[in-house]
């Protein structure tokens, strides 16, 4: 016995300089669909690249209220990863729990980065107080699919191939009901069954108004009630005339759509992955996705940003190896993002969207342009996906949708349950 | 031999000494430094100030909690009652089959039991989906049209105490048959010569004999269903969360997601004094009925 404990010691003490040459970053995320496996690959790649330098152990774990409360409770204790994707939204609950590590602008120039390399908002979104605590990697906001069939049936298709004649309230109302006329079962799908969802598309017609939700202590300040009664009032009308079915779930949106049982959809860039595999086995028309038309006063559309964040690790801070690697992962994710656009999000490096590679990917390059109209949510501890402002939308808008209450009534009890946050 | 009353005592600290100390431990100090969270702003993790009783006038003045109260009461009564009687009588059912065939009718009840609740609420989400659900079929012949059942606010607490039912009753059935099975056949063989009517033989003697199985079930499913959350979370999820809200689920929603650990404390401290009285009052009651 006392032999092979000596043995295992000696073999420990020989093979000990070469397992310090490996750094293991401990790597967690939430991305569990298309782009899940999209992120995996690139993880394998990184590994590849990297080996016997740096390895990314990574993990995937539940999306929303959980991940962010283990983040927040290993956090805590010292228990949590070395580096983990996060919601841009989230960052202010975070920052006000501490389970953050601010990055510094030495760190960002170390991976080649700077405020210059991202949009306007998706920068100032991964800041707080002037405090920079993620580094952006994509952003992720909600685009219109459409069946190019089924609007080309119904003269909506343009001469550059786009749909066409979209924009103004009157004439998209206009389009709906050509693609009724023409036999549609639907004309557009939109998550109606969860007002918690669709508030990023209410929320983007708000900002379309010029409008905006507010913050701690006034979340709908002035005549933004009146705008935010307007853009829950669109959907409503689409409900109403028959144009969106309604009570209608994730799931069954998307079905419906990639049946071809309605030829508009409004829903996350995330869901490109689907078109395209589907496309791609032959079992999909013609499809494309463009930034939401202007149905008010100017362009705007509802954004989040994956970003990657280090945790405050408390008790077991980070030696300088591990950083630096942490340092290097996160570099070479963000410069290798191109792929990442394969799963539809919009790379954040503009560095990678302005490469002719990005510029020939359809329909990703199409409504890139969309990131120079995006709206974040408000900063605020309630605020964010998965958050309390969430779900008010989510109590308020459901039956609003749906025409159980009106538009107006629902804005109040919104405004009524933010009020009552502390 | 004369006991030594001293030795005795020091014995009897010394074997229970182990589980007294566990149990303080890991029981009754958490409950109490609850009730000190009680006090304070704590967020979920990590020490807050103290505010007095500013969380229990919170609480006495938040309309979601008495929502939450109403709706756990609501479901409480929508499924323990019912669903102890559905389990007794399909138990009446099971007993007179005999063999492999009433092994394999009480595997078929028991089956949902072993279903984590996930795997519950993917089933019938799909079942009830309001594009696609095979029970639309029979809802669209009863309404008119498709339902959502889950974001129809009437039907949202019968529809999770049905599958509530479902899913939990074969382990009513379970201790029903066990109950059923100890007494004796010839008290129904007496009876029988007797000239005893079927109804008489279960009023007179399956019912008072079964009588403590009954409480038993009745208390396990009242603390059971006052402490329900998964299956309300889960097919409220994203919609109508505050008109649908329980207790449990409001607990959560305040310590984990608004990040108010002395609120959410608060609100547990209440569910726990209504569980409390609840099933000390219930089983009470049904103990002194049961002595008649």
């Amino acid at each position: 016995m006392k032999r092979l404990f000596g043995a295992a010691a000696l073999a420990a003490t020989l093979s000990a300089p070469m397992a310090m040459a490996t750094e293991t970053v401990v790597w967690w995320d939430f991305l569990g669909g298309g782009d899940g496996v999209r992120m995996k690959k690139l993880i394998e790649d990184f590994n590849a690249a990297n080996a016997g330098k740096i390895e990314i152990q990574a993990t995937t774990l539940d999306w929303g209220v959980p991940f962010y409360t283990k983040v927040q409770t290993s956090a805590a204790v010292g228990e949590g990863p070395d580096i983990m994707t996060y919601h841009a939204s989230r960052i202010p609950l975070a920052v006000s729990q501490g389970t953050l590590t601010e990055i510094t602008a030495d760190d960002m120039g170390k991976m080649g980065l700077s405020a210059d390399s991202f949009a306007a908002e998706t920068w100032d979104a991964v800041n707080v107080d002037g405090k920079q605590y993620a580094v952006p990697f994509d952003t992720h906001p909600i685009v219109l699919y459409y069946n190019k069939d089924k609007l080309a049936e119904a003269g909506l298709i343009g001469a550059d191939g786009l749909p066409a004649g979209l924009d103004g309230l009157d004439n998209f109302t206009a389009a709906l009901q050509k693609l009724k006329d023409a036999g549609n079962e639907n004309s557009i799908v939109q998550v109606t069954a969860d007002g918690n969802f669709a508030f990023r598309t209410i929320y983007s017609f708000l900002c379309q108004q010029n409008g905006s939700i507010g913050s701690d202590g006034d979340w709908i300040p002035g005549d933004n009630a009146q705008k935010l009664s307007n853009a829950v009032k669109v959907i409503s009308d689409w409900v109403a005339n028959g144009y969106t079915p309604s009570y209608t779930d994730y799931p069954a949106t998307v079905a419906l759509f990639t049946s071809g049982a309605s030829p508009f959809m409004i829903n996350g860039v995330w869901e490109v992955p689907t078109m395209a595999d589907l496309h791609a086995k032959g079992e999909l028309f013609e499809w494309g996705a463009i930034e939401l038309p202007v149905l008010f006063d100017r362009p705007c559309t509802y954004a989040d940003s994956h970003a990657f964040a280090i945790p405050n690790n408390v008790g077991k801070e980070a030696s300088p190896e591990k950083h630096a690697a942490v340092l290097e992962v996160i570099k070479y994710m963000s410069d290798n993002s191109l792929f990442w656009a394969t799963a539809g999000h919009v790379p954040a490096n503009k560095a990678v969207t302005e490469t002719a590679d990005y510029k020939a990917m359809q329909p990703q390059a199409t409504y890139a342009k969309l990131t120079a109209n995006q709206v974040f949510d408000p900063k605020s501890v309630h605020a964010g996906v998965a958050s309390a402002l969430f779900d008010a939308a989510g109590n308020a808008f459901t039956a609003a949708m749906n025409g159980e209450t009106d538009p107006d009534s629902a804005v109040a009890e919104m405004k009524a349950a933010l009020d009552a946050l502390q | 031999m004369l006991r030594n009353r001293r030795n005795e005592l020091i014995v009897a600290y010394l074997l229970t000494g182990p589980f007294i100390a566990i149990y303080a431990w890991l029981f009754v100090w958490p409950t109490i430094q609850m009730v000190m969270l009680t006090f304070t702003d704590a967020p979920l993790i990590g020490e807050g100030k103290s505010v007095g009783l500013a969380n229990y006038i919170r609480m006495f003045n938040d309309p979601v909690f008495y929502k939450a109260v109403k709706n756990t009461a609501y479901f409480v009564l929508l499924t323990v009652i019912p669903g102890t009687a559905i389990a007794l009588l399909i138990a009446l059912m099971v007993a007179r089959l005999s063999g492999w065939l009433q092994s394999l009718v009480l595997a078929a009840f028991f089956l949902p039991f072993i279903l984590p609740v996930t795997v519950v609420y993917v089933l019938w989400d799909w079942l009830t989906n309001v594009q696609f659900g095979m029970l639309q079929g029979p809802i669209d012949w009863i309404m008119g049209r498709n339902v959502n059942v889950w974001r129809t606010i009437p039907w949202f607490m019968p529809g999770v105490a049905i599958i509530t039912i479902w899913w939990t009753n074969g382990f009513s059935i379970l201790l029903f048959l066990a109950g059923l099975r100890n007494i004796p056949r010839d008290l129904y063989e007496a009876a029988a010569l007797d000239g005893a009517t079927r109804w008489q033989m279960f009023t007179r003697i399956t019912w008072p004999l079964i009588w403590p199985i009954t409480v038993l079930c009745l208390t396990i499913q009242l603390i059971l269903q006052l402490k329900i959350f998964d299956q309300v979370y889960l097919f409220a999820i994203g919609g109508r969360t505050q008109a649908t809200m329980v207790l449990v689920q409001y607990v959560y929603e305040s310590a984990f997601q608004r990040n108010a650990g002395g609120y959410a404390a608060t609100i547990a401290l209440a569910l726990f004094v209504i569980v409390v009285a609840f099933s000390v009052l219930q089983y009470q009651i049904l103990r002194i009925r049961g002595q008649r």
